[in-house]
């Protein structure tokens, strides 16, 4: 009975530092506890420098069983070294905060493309291994010294069937247009996109809107504003906007109108036209504990088709790994905000100009949004 | 009277981990607060001059003003009403306010502020219920706008002033209200002449707490403010994570707990500690 008790917990210490929950001291430690010091080294678990996990951080929700599901799982196994997932959020005072308590316990951080140029113009990330990594692997302006693109997500105009039956908006001049198109907005609170809408609404061609008017654009919004009901900053509240029909309109993500048009059966409807898409980018922390070496191989593993297919089955966000085309069927590229003739659609943020003004701007935008 | 003096030794010994707690835990830390205020982005007052001179910044602390004041003065008005149920009330009225009182209490903020949102939203059941009795026409705009954070932030302060005005009112010697209507005095008279200035004291104390903890609300405003309704923790929230202005933040902190500290002061000095916790 104490043997096969014994046997459970040394399965449980094994899974545990599989799963990169305890370090290497621990884990050998315990083990000779449990006279299992033989079987400990059998584990056959290799450790990253110093014995410490890899520390993955992303923002939490489905995305900590999704990247478990489409990447870490598998680095693990076919590197032998361990990963843990981090849901904190990756925000840019948090990484900063990391380096600034002088011992950062995070390596991979999944960002903006704008936040990585940010942080990386600080010297608050590294530069990327490109020896590691292939760039190749992504479009070119997907890519930049501190980050690549790891999949790609989009800000769309969705709307409500019920509302406007089969006549439903098709660009953001009639997202504006609340003569033409009764009802509430939503639109997002962190601002990615919003400017761009409200310039487009307002007149100004795709191919003039960077750099952005801010003012202009600004001056757009105030003018939706008293019909905006909510600015939404999680992605279930822009679903539950929609879904309840307290807004007849809403600039949300793609992945969010996709379960919308599937759980409202096709009530809600969206498009990818006029759409902006986005990078989320990987990037590693300057001095990242688990080793520079580590944090570039795991990136080079998250870029490869197989796993980028299989987040965009699990969450529907686009592969940036253009390779990640050919294993998709019909119907998923086009579901794909990434695929090429959604892509055509589109509009790219401009990475250069967020980094640039992202700050600044952000805090005007929210100003005008209280006022 | 040496085993006074070593009584007293004692007692101050069991004392000493709490201000050596707050010592290590919250003044050193804070002290870098100030320091980054003050060296952050770069060396000087600049943050502090900005927190003067730009109207977003007034909008913003006006606004939170605005709110505090609002959801204190209604904290208080509903507080004083059961507070008075419950000393005054026979047992099953009593019984009733701790009900309504305690329940709530109990429950986490972030439950609280969804359970207002579904409640109020236009398509909810208080809207639903109004338009189904035929009061309304359309549904009240309730949630996502200062309505709605005054709402949530209320039903979460109504305690707070509660509880200081129920001691105050408990201390109250009963008789004297009994000598007043038996002097032929009226009831509202009774109530203005007699309970309210005995009151006073757990008034302002009941008002200073709630005013206070109202200045701190994070998650209320941003979940039932619809985005609009950036309040100051909020704002210290975007400049350390969002847009990285930790010199800012820093200094918006402190200007908030220099606030709060004259504002705790005020409250000493006006009524006496042990008045207000009973």
């Amino acid at each position: 009975m104490s043997q096969e008790h014994q046997r459970d917990c040394i399965e449980v210490l094994i899974e545990k530092a599989r799963n990169g929950q305890i370090n290497r001291r621990t884990f050998i430690q315990a083990m000779g506890l449990l006279a299992a010091a033989p079987l400990a080294m059998r584990s056959g678990i290799s450790w990253a420098a110093d014995g410490k996990p890899l520390v993955v951080v992303n923002w939490g929700g489905d995305a900590l069983d999704a990247f478990r599901r489409s990447w870490t799982d598998s680095f693990s196994k076919s590197t032998g070294i361990q990963v843990r997932i981090d849901g904190a959020g990756p925000t840019e005072g948090a990484i900063r905060s990391q380096l600034a308590s002088g011992k950062p316990s995070w390596d991979v951080v999944d960002v903006d493309s704008y936040s990585a140029m940010t942080l990386g113009r600080d010297k608050i990330l590294q530069p990327l291994d490109y020896s590691v990594i292939q760039r190749g692997q992504v479009a070119p302006g997907q890519s930049h010294d501190h980050g690549i693109a790891g999949y790609l997500f989009s800000y769309v105009m969705a709307w409500d069937s019920e509302q406007f039956g089969d006549q439903g908006p098709t660009s953001w001049a009639d997202f504006w247009n609340v003569e033409k198109f009764p009802g509430k907005r939503t639109l997002y609170k962190w601002m990615n996109g919003m400017l761009e809408a409200a310039l487009l609404a307002d007149g100004v061609p795709a191919e003039q809107l960077y750099p952005l008017d801010v003012p202009r654009a600004l001056r757009k919004i105030d003018e939706l504003k008293p019909h905006v009901l909510s600015f939404w900053s999680s992605g279930a509240e822009s679903q539950q906007l929609m879904i309840e029909g307290e807004v007849s309109m809403g600039a949300i993500w793609s992945t969010r109108a996709k379960l919308l048009a599937e759980d409202s059966e096709g009530r809600i409807r969206w498009g990818y036209d006029n759409a902006f898409l986005n990078a989320s980018s990987w990037a590693v922390l300057s001095d990242n504990p688990a080793g520079s070496q580590e944090a570039m191989r795991f990136i080079q593993h998250a870029l490869q088709p197989e796993g980028q297919l299989k987040l965009f089955e699990l969450l529907g966000n686009g592969p940036s790994n253009g390779a990640t085309q050919k294993l998709m069927t019909a119907e998923q590229r086009e579901a794909d905000c990434a695929s090429e003739e959604n892509f055509k659609k589109q509009i790219f943020l401009n990475t250069e100009w967020y980094a640039d003004n992202y700050a600044t701007t952000l805090e005007q935008y929210l100003t005008h949004l209280s006022k | 009277m040496s085993t006074t003096h070593s009584a007293n030794l004692e007692r101050s010994l069991l004392l000493i981990p709490l201000p050596l707690l707050l010592l290590v835990f919250y003044l050193l830390p804070f002290l870098g607060v100030v320091g980054w205020s003050f060296t952050l982005p770069e060396p000087g007052i600049e943050q502090y001059q900005r927190i003067a001179t730009d109207p977003a910044i007034h909008d913003m602390l006006w606004r939170t003003l605005r709110l505090c004041l609002t959801v204190s003065t209604l904290a208080l008005v509903i507080g004083y009403l059961l507070a008075y149920c419950w000393v005054f009330s026979p047992p099953f009225w009593q019984r009733m306010v701790e009900i309504c009182i305690f329940i709530p209490f109990w429950i986490s903020v972030l439950v609280r502020a969804f359970g207002w949102l579904i409640a109020l939203r236009s398509n909810g059941v208080l809207n639903g219920g109004l338009m189904g009795l035929g009061l309304i026409d359309s549904p009240l705009q309730l949630t996502r706008n200062e309505t709605g954070v005054v709402i949530g932030m209320l039903h979460f302060m109504v305690p707070y002033a509660l509880f200081p005005l129920l001691s105050s009112m408990r201390q109250l010697d009963q008789r004297v209200l009994l000598a007043s209507r038996g002097l032929g005095a009226g009831a509202l008279r009774t109530f203005w002449q007699v309970l309210l200035p005995q009151t006073v004291p757990g008034l302002l104390g009941a008002f200073i707490m709630v005013f206070v903890f109202c200045l701190g609300f994070f998650i209320t405003p941003v979940l039932l403010g619809g985005g609009q309704t950036v309040m100051i923790a909020e704002y210290v929230f975007l400049q350390m994570f969002q847009t990285s202005n930790w010199g800012l933040g820093a200094a918006l902190s402190v200007v908030l707990l220099a606030l709060v500290s004259a504002l705790i002061w005020l409250l000493l000095r006006i009524t006496r500690v042990n008045r207000l916790v009973g």
